[in-house]
């Protein structure tokens, strides 16, 4: 028999499951791979390197902030900087210089995260406001598209290029709304188009992001919400004009709303907790981003309307649930 | 039958498998038992010996002196070394009877088998028997079950439930009780049945424990008078909190704040009703209860019948000891229990387990991230994560209106938290705070 001192004291439960943050990021990432992979494969092993730049950088711009806070740099190791810069990196176009990758995820992580406070405490989606950052300074390098390789010769041809689309490399959201021409839905699903780098192909996003809907880190109510209210609503202006607008399966596959379903608005800290909450945000976020891709300046409208949604997100957070037994008591 | 199933609730790792096996063994006796007067819910009972006193099995030693209190018995003969103050576990001080047990004397002492003519039991006899005997809910709320049993007179009681859920993980006192003394545990029941003549009886038990619900249906046929219902419940914790387990076999929801007698139920514990049964036949006093010891740190691992006030040093040495690795002891299961600082604790009536704990990684907490969880597997549907905050904050009105007063601390919500929030400490301690300045 040994000592009977030193046990240790704490409180109730002695149990704990195997939920951590550090497993939640890793599963982010890791479930990131396929897109990762395919990234490469459409638009050049430089991709890669961007990916290495954004992570160094995310995680250096934390170390440092945590640093300077007096606090150990050790906590950048949850993986959550790395989520942080993978998901900036896939919505930055193929062809973004090096140095604009560096700004824009030392400005995701220091103003999208640790002025809040860091981890837990931000507001907005880091990722979101490294882009939002870029897109404001450097508009024209933002918009500028480079067409994925043929990886999968077996799908049909892209849509016949304009002369202006040819010199911009538009992307298909771009060219349905200010041409008139959509691009083969197929295309769109395997993501070899004009897009964002890892952000449109929507077939490597699924892969992952229903693994991570499965292991319950991705919300399904929020998913379904966020993509029913997108279809629905693109639905039904296509249903009254589809001279003018695309169908609403063009809309889920193109530009960024599988990525933003599974990787944007399922941020946990930027969005609602309760189910019903979930729900009010992807259907909030999915009214936005039809309003804007239908009637706003931009073709594609996903990362403002999550934006915006983050925002209210603390409104919507306010709302309690019934407890257990409430409505048998009133 | 397969019930359930709301929303809320966790799988934890069961360890069930280290005990569930092993038939109950006696504790042997120890020389001296240190039985503490405060082993219930409400009052302390208030001690009738003192030192010197000779006592016999089956002797009250301390007496309730108001409704919600019990009685304390001794369960072995001897003589009374002295009443002294020490330690729950939990920390609050109370006396404790020492005395020095006569092996010869509790050996010889035998209890005498009695009739029960069912016809004449009605609920008062039924809270009497109950008091006379100290019985207390067994299951850990240790509510007195005399005034359980006196619902007040405008409730109409028309369901009984026998809580068989045993849902803690590594505890499995409650389940070898119901393989081995379903008959028994029946007998407890009919006599509250015969008290107040339910239309439903329900002997709800969790699925992972087939030979439990065998051994009722196999018992359940000598008891055709009751309108029995034996009812398979699904494994998921915390199934056997009283309000979890009425929905799930009724579909009856207790209103907030409020008891189960309000929605006609009233339901009991294995080891309860197996205690009113043993009072009711054998005028045996509740003075014993059956403790699982299990838990990695611990040589063999036992389900013991143990007398109450037995030292937790006996149990442990009595199952081999423990090793060098365990890092934690608990009075209780792992998701509601004690940690207790040492050996210098007895067993007392609500103790279902004593576990010796190896784990070693005890993680700080983290930032909450807002996962939701805490709130997915609250079965209250509270906001665990507002209350930690507002507790964390000092924020105790926020707390308050945020129906604190409702979580019963069953742990999903820190079990769940992949931040290793602390939150049933904070939700404790915020209910500290509000019953201590009377917020
Ligand atoms: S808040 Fe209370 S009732 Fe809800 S899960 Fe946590 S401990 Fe259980
Ligand atoms: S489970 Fe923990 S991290 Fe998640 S919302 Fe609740 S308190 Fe926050």
């Amino acid at each position: 028999m040994s000592n009977t001192e030193g046990f240790v004291l704490q409180a109730a439960p002695h149990a704990h499951g195997r939920a951590s943050v550090p497993r939640i990021m890793h599963a982010v990432n890791i479930s990131l791979l396929p897109v990762i992979v395919i990234s490469v494969l459409y638009y050049g092993l430089h991709v890669l390197g961007l990916y290495a730049i954004g992570i160094a950088t995310c995680l250096a711009t934390e170390a440092l902030v945590k640093v300077a806070r007096g606090r150990s740099w050790r906590s950048i190791l949850d993986g959550s900087a790395v989520v942080t810069a993978l998901l900036f990196v896939m919505v930055l176009p193929p062809s973004i210089s090096p140095l604009l990758v560096v700004i824009g995820s030392a400005a995701a992580i220091f103003f999208g995260k640790e002025v809040f406070g860091g981890i837990g405490h931000n507001v907005f989606n880091p990722a979101l406001v490294g882009r939002a950052f870029i897109a404001a300074a450097y508009p024209v390098q933002i918009t500028t598209w480079t067409a994925a390789r043929e990886v999968f010769g077996f799908l049909p041809p892209p849509r016949t290029l304009s002369v202006v689309e040819a010199a911009t490399g538009a992307t298909p959201l771009a060219a349905a709304r200010f041409e008139g021409t959509t691009e083969p839905l197929i295309r769109l699903f395997f993501g070899q188009t004009a897009g964002s780098i890892g952000a449109t192909s929507v077939l490597f996003i699924l892969i992952g992001g229903l693994a991570l809907t499965a292991m319950g880190i991705v919300r399904w109510r929020m998913v379904v919400s966020f993509l029913g209210t997108v279809f629905v609503g693109t639905g039904i202006f296509w249903l009254i004009d589809p001279g003018t607008y695309a169908n609403p399966v063009f809309h889920l596959l193109a530009g960024g709303v599988m990525f933003a379903a599974f990787y944007m608005i399922t941020d946990m800290v930027t969005t609602p907790y309760t189910n019903t909450g979930t729900v009010i945000f992807g259907a909030g976020a999915g009214l936005l981003t039809v309003i804007i891709r239908l009637f706003g300046g931009f073709p594609e409208g996903v990362m403002y309307a999550i934006l915006l949604m983050n925002a209210a997100t603390p409104i919507i957070n306010r709302m309690n649930n019934r407890v257990f037994g409430a409505e048998a008591a009133s | 039958m397969l019930t359930f199933s709301r929303r809320g609730g966790v799988h934890p790792a069961y360890h069930k498998e280290l005990a569930s096996g092993l038939p109950i063994e006696p504790c042997p006796l120890p020389k001296r038992l240190e039985i503490p007067l405060s082993q219930h819910l409400g009052v302390p009972a208030a001690p009738l010996v003192s030192r010197g006193d000779e006592v016999s099995p089956g002797d009250v030693i301390a007496e309730a002196p108001k409704l919600i209190s019990a009685h304390v018995h001794t369960p072995a003969a001897g003589k009374v070394r002295s009443v002294v103050q020490k330690p729950l576990p939990g920390g609050r001080m109370c006396d404790y009877v020492q005395i020095d047990v006569d092996e010869e004397r509790t050996a010889a002492h035998e209890w005498s088998a009695r009739e029960v003519d069912l016809a004449q039991v009605d609920p008062q006899w039924l809270a009497r028997t109950s008091r006379e005997a100290g019985i207390v809910g067994m299951g850990g709320a240790t509510f007195p079950t005399d005034v359980k049993l006196s619902p007040p007179p405008t409730a109409k009681l028309d369901v009984f439930i026998l809580n068989g859920a045993e849902c803690e993980p590594y505890l499995t006192c409650d389940h070898r009780m119901m393989v081995e003394h379903a008959r028994e545990i029946l007998q407890g029941i009919e006599l509250v049945h015969a008290a107040f003549g339910f239309s439903r009886v329900i002997v709800g038990i969790e699925e992972n424990k087939p030979e439990a619900l065998e051994a009722f249906r196999r018992e359940a046929k000598s008891f055709a008078g009751m309108p029995l219902e034996i009812a398979a419940l699904e494994t998921r914790y915390p199934q056997g909190a009283e309000k979890v387990l009425i929905e799930s076999t009724t579909k009856r929801v207790v209103p907030a704040g409020k008891l189960p007698f309000e929605v006609g139920v009233v339901a009991a514990n294995v080891q309860t009703m197996y205690a009113l049964q043993q009072a009711a036949y054998l005028g045996k006093p509740l003075g014993e209860r059956v403790v699982t010891v299990s838990g990695a740190g611990i040589a063999t691992p036992k389900n013991l019948r143990v007398p109450v006030g037995t030292p937790i040093a006996e149990l442990a040495e009595h199952c081999g000891g423990f090793s060098e690795q365990t890092t934690k002891i608990v009075m209780g299961g792992p998701m509601t229990g004690i940690a207790l600082p040492s050996l210098d604790y007895s067993i007392t009536k609500g103790a279902g387990g004593l576990l010796f704990l190896t784990q070693h990684d005890y993680p700080d907490e983290s930032p909450c991230i807002k996962c939701g969880s805490c709130v997915d597997v609250c079965p209250m549907r509270l906001m665990p994560l507002k209350l930690a905050a507002f507790a964390k904050a000092g924020k105790f009105e926020e707390a308050k209106a945020t129906n604190l007063a409702d979580c019963f601390e069953c742990g999903c919500c820190a079990w769940a938290c992949p931040a290793n929030i602390k939150i049933v400490s904070w939700i404790k301690y915020a209910k500290n705070y509000i019953r201590v300045k009377g917020i």
